[in-house]
This record gives structure tokens, C-alpha cells and sequence, in this order.
């Protein structure tokens, strides 16, 4: 299984100069399987150049088929859904899965956010490719040979974010985006769910030691542990916060690597970065 | 008056070695005229405004956002604009009204659950919506006077003209030529080839096409919609934007003194952009100017403190 960052960047693209080392599109992340299965976790503008890279294939003759994890429904996770000319070609199948939201299902939330008064789209009717959707449950599921299973990792006010695990044989992909561990429950569930990936994608959009107003989210201390507990191999940092400058995500990457080793632990630790590609 | 662009990509934000000189961040465009702040469109390009914004050292308090429509390029920059959490500004937000959602509500609901975790009641700053038409004319403490029209984009977007005694600037990020397709609240369905136009369409586009030409008669600069090449534009019609060519006609129709092309191609690098403003400069030359709008252009004419 191979893993390619798309989009990193959380909250809002940053297109500039500073961010183009790790990439300032929001969150896409794809899997590929050794048998060609396809797997697209979020869909934020990360996945228009995935699209464009995917039209040579056969994406661009309408013969192309994917699967897509939705986390949950915030901006900078699905707005990029309608972009990419693969969307727009009939023949193409999407498999969609994602939390229902408090205000409706799924598919309805899509509908909206494709509605005329944000998208010229006009809304999923008008979405060339076939697609459905489905409720994401803790029910796990195969697609080719890749196993998915997920799990809902929020307890507040807001619709549910969903955290999903792909694995091949014995090698896992386990990501976690927009989590804030604020009692013990979530964070065991969360251990338990990450438990021995070979790689956890986590979101860290700040540190510690930052005092920043967020909405949710977890710090780069916070991923860093649950990573050593959950016994994962290797840890990539992702949603970037849009003021985080290449420069300063290199000192962070050093700054807890150098803090690993002192701890003599063995946990490889990187930022993820667009255009990245990991053999799992 | 001064102006500074911050967001000249149109459709979504592109982050691409290749398309940082012209820039990645949707549209955005600043218009200061003396404590006077406007603001044209809340694309990614809004973020950075808010930025420098905030390292001003007596930063307006009274910004006016006007808003050509809603489509999310044009708004995804908004609640990432520090000024709206800041208890002592007041933010004056226009756009188009509509039958089908208020203008607060197509906001609100774009910045709330489950699309974003925030509300309305959580911006701090006194936030004031005004619904306006085409063919309005406000008027800000005197010094600045805005006047719309209707720009031919799915779903309608307004054109704005913002004038000071010192210059006129005409800001119309999306539009299409006006033939072909007459576009209104109802998707146009596009086959592959053109519909023969009614005679009331053709007599609206005509309509509509001497109302832009009148609202930027003789303006010191046009930005507008250029974000298809002519093999563009033949295959997607039906999405509303224009090429540099249809541009310079509108330009050269209103005598604009300075054409900014503007609503760049997510795919069009910077070579290609250069390429398309050099087929412009290679045509017989007219009294006209013509640039391709980056971030980071500042324009500016009369006296400035």
C-alpha cells in the first residue's frame, strides 16, 4: 500500500512562498492498494491536483473508480470535491462514506455546499460521475483487499469526526484529524484505534506552547504520545496551521525528533508534506 | 485612492511554485481612500489582508466588504480575517439580495455546523448586512461612491464601480461575454453547442452588456474577469468567465484607461498568464493599458498620506 499527501494544510489553503515546502493545500490524502484499490481520505483543495493527476489514468475515459473517506464536513475537508474534470466524466464511479451531520445526512450537506448560491455545480444532480453516499459506521469493510474501519472520535456540540484505519495484510494507515482529547474516554478510544499502525497521520496544527483559540484540536505533544503508546511505527504531523512557515514546521520536526532521541524511543516523526509519497 | 491585491486566482486557491508570481489566493482586493477601507470580495486572499491589517499602527475600525456573489472562492477567506473577532470593528458586508436565502443566512449557514464550528453570535465584531441590486448608488461619508451592475454569471453576480474625487476603479471578477448564454438564477445546460438566443435575451445581454460598459466609462482601472483562453471559453461557456479578448472589448468600449486581467485559470501557470497578456500586447495598440493583476500589485493615484 502506498500513501500520497495531496493537501496537508488545515483550516485554509496558503498559496505563498513560505509554505511551499510542505504545501498549502487543505486535506487530501490517498492509499493505493497493491491491486490498484483506491482510497481518498478528505477532500479538501489538495484533491483538485489529485484529480489533475489522475485524468492521464483511466479517470480522463470514464473508467475510473475510487473510494472516498469523509472525516467530517468542515471546509477544509471536502470543499475540493467539485473541481477535478475526473467528477465531471460519466462512467467514473465515487464510493462516498462520511459521518451524517446534525443537519442532515451526508449527501445533504454535499448537496448544499454544491447549491448555486455557493457553486456553479448546482448541486450533486449535476456531478457527471457516478456517486453515492453512505453513513460511515464502526462496521469495518472491504474494498479490493484494503480493510477500512472507523470510528467516531468527537464528544462536542458539533456534528461527529470520524477517524478511519486502512489496512493491507499487517501494514496500517491510521489517521486522526481534528480531535481534541479532552477527557479520558476519547483518548483511550483513540489509543486503541491507533494501536501499532505503521504509520499515524495526525492533526497538530499547534504546540504546547502556543496560546491560540482553536476549535478542537489536538497539539503536536498530544500526537507525538499517542503515537509512542499506541506503539505506531512511524507518526506524520498534518494539518498544518496556516500561519505555520516551512521554516518553523523544520524546527518543529527537529525540535521532536531530537526530544525522541533523547528518550531513546524509536518512533520515526515527519511533517507530512503535498506531494509526498510513503510506501506503507 | 490606493489599491492593493491580495487574491487574483479564481475558482479555487492554487499553492504552486509555478503560480507565485501572479499568486495562488482567490480574489481579494483592497481600496483605500484616505481612513476610508473597501474591501472587493472575501476570497483566501482575505487572510493575508487581515494580517497586515492588524500590524497597522491605527488600523481602520469601519471596513466595507462588498461582495460580487457568493460562490465559495469569492467568500472562503471570511472567517479567517482576524478583524471580525475584534469587539471595536463594525464590518459593513454587502451583496446581492435574493429570494431564495438572506445574505446573513447564506454566511451564516456557510460558517456553521457542519460545514464550520463557529456562528454569527461568535464574531465579535458589530457585524452589518446590506442587501442591495444591480444599478444602486451608495455613498460612504461622501468620499467614496459605489455604484453595481449585473455581471453574466450563473446564479448573478454584481459588478461594482468604486469612486473617489481623485479615481474610479470597476471591479467584475466573473463574468461572461455578453452572447451566447444569458445567465440568471436557472443552470444552463450546455449541450456542446450553442442555443440560439431569443430575441428578449439578446435585448437583456445587450442591456446588460451597456450597463457595464456604462458603469466603467472612463475608469482609471477595470478589473476583470479574464480567466479563459479562447480554446477555454469554446469548451466551458456555460461557466460564466471571459477571455482577455472579451475583457479588452468591454475595456476599450467604456475607454477604461488601465485593463487588469483578473480571475486566473487554477491550471494557467505564470508563463502561461505572461502569454496570454503578451498576445494582448502584440495587438495594434490602443490608448488602452493592459496588465495581468498579481498579488501583491498596488495601484494608486491622487494624493495619499
Amino acid at each position: 500500500m502506498k500513501l500520497q499527501f495531496w493537501g496537508v494544510r488545515g483550516y485554509v489553503p496558503t498559496p505563498g512562498a513560505e509554505y511551499l515546502h510542505y504545501g498549502g493545500n487543505t486535506c487530501c490524502t490517498a492509499l493505493m492498494g497493491a491491486n490498484g484499490e483506491l482510497v481518498v481520505i478528505d477532500t479538501g483543495t489538495g484533491f483538485c491536483q489529485f484529480g489533475d493527476a489522475l485524468v492521464g489514468r483511466e479517470f480522463g475515459r470514464g473508467g475510473g473508480e475510487m473510494t472516498l473517506l469523509i472525516s467530517h464536513t468542515y471546509w477544509d475537508h471536502i470543499l475540493g470535491l467539485p473541481f477535478p474534470a475526473l467528477v465531471h466524466i460519466p462512467g467514473n464511479r465515487l464510493h462516498i462514506y462520511g459521518p451524517d451531520s446534525t443537519r442532515g445526512s451526508l449527501q445533504m450537506v454535499y448537496d448544499g455546499m454544491l447549491s448555486p448560491v455557493y457553486s456553479p455545480v448546482y448541486g450533486l444532480a449535476h456531478i457527471g460521475a457516478t456517486h453515492s453516499f453512505q453513513p460511515i459506521s464502526t462496521t469495518p469493510f472491504m474494498v479490493g483487499g484494503l480493510r477500512i474501519s472507523a470510528m467516531p472520535l468527537s464528544q462536542r456540540k458539533h456534528s461527529p469526526i470520524w477517524a478511519y484505519r486502512v489496512e493491507e495484510g499487517s501494514r496500517s494507515v491510521v489517521y486522526i484529524t481534528d480531535v481534541r482529547y479532552t477527557n479520558d474516554l476519547i483518548w483511550q478510544q483513540a489509543l486503541h484505534f491507533a494501536d501499532r499502525a505503521s504509520i499515524l497521520v495526525h492533526s497538530a496544527p499547534y504546540t504546547r506552547h502556543e496560546q491560540v483559540q482553536d476549535y478542537g484540536h489536538s497539539r503536536v505533544e498530544d500526537a507525538i504520545e499517542l503515537a509512542q503508546k499506541a506503539g505506531a511505527e512511524q507518526l506524520m504531523l498534518f494539518h498544518h496551521a496556516p500561519t505555520r512557515t516551512d521554516a518553523q514546521l523544520h524546527a518543529i520536526v527537529k525540535h521532536y525528533r531530537d526530544r525522541l532521541v533523547t528518550q531513546g524511543s524509536g518512533l520515526l516523526l515527519d511533517a507530512a508534506r503535498e506531494g509526498e509519497e510513503i510506501e506503507v | 485612492m490606493i489599491i492593493r491585491i491580495w487574491g487574483t486566482r479564481g475558482s479555487y486557491p492554487v499553492a504552486r511554485a509555478e503560480m507565485l508570481r501572479y499568486g495562488g489566493n482567490t480574489t481579494c482586493v483592497e481600496v483605500r481612500v484616505g481612513e476610508i477601507c473597501v474591501i472587493l470580495d472575501a476570497g483566501t486572499g482575505l487572510r493575508p489582508l487581515g494580517e497586515a491589517l492588524g500590524r497597522e499602527a491605527n488600523p481602520p475600525n469601519t471596513i466595507h466588504l462588498l461582495i460580487t456573489h457568493t460562490h465559495w472562492d469569492h467568500i472562503i477567506g471570511f472567517p479567517f480575517f482576524a478583524p471580525i473577532f475584534n469587539p471595536h470593528n463594525r464590518i459593513e458586508i454587502y451583496g446581492l439580495q435574493r429570494t431564495q436565502s438572506s445574505l446573513r443566512t447564506t454566511i451564516a449557514n456557510a460558517l456553521s455546523d457542519p460545514l464550520m464550528p463557529i456562528s454569527l453570535e461568535d464574531l465579535r465584531a458589530d457585524m452589518n448586512f446590506h442587501e442591495i441590486h444591480d444599478g444602486v448608488r451608495l455613498d460612504i461619508e461622501g468620499r467614496v461612491r459605489i455604484s453595481t451592475a449585473q455581471a453574466n454569471h450563473p446564479y448573478r453576480a454584481l459588478a461594482y464601480r468604486i469612486e473617489s474625487d481623485e479615481a474610479a476603479l470597476v471591479f467584475i471578477p466573473d463574468t461572461g461575454p455578453f452572447h451566447t448564454i444569458l445567465f440568471g438564477d436557472e443552470r444552463v445546460a450546455w449541450t456542446g453547442r450553442p442555443v440560439p438566443n431569443t430575441e428578449e435575451e439578446l435585448a437583456t445581454l445587450a442591456d446588460m452588456r451597456a450597463k457595464v460598459i456604462a458603469l466603467a466609462h472612463r475608469a482609471d482601472w477595470m478589473i476583470y474577469d479574464s480567466q479563459f483562453t479562447d480554446e477555454q471559453y469554446a469548451r466551458f461557456p456555460h461557466w460564466g468567465h471571459s477571455t482577455p479578448g472579451q475583457a479588452r472589448e468591454i475595456a476599450e468600449a467604456a475607454g477604461v484607461k488601465h485593463l487588469l486581467l483578473f480571475h486566473h485559470d487554477p491550471h494557467h501557470t505564470d508563463a502561461q498568464i505572461d502569454a496570454m497578456l503578451a498576445a494582448q500586447h502584440a495587438l495594434p495598440s490602443s490608448n488602452l493599458k493592459i496588465s495581468a493583476a498579481f498579488e501583491g500589485m498596488e495601484l494608486r493615484k491622487g494624493f495619499a498620506l
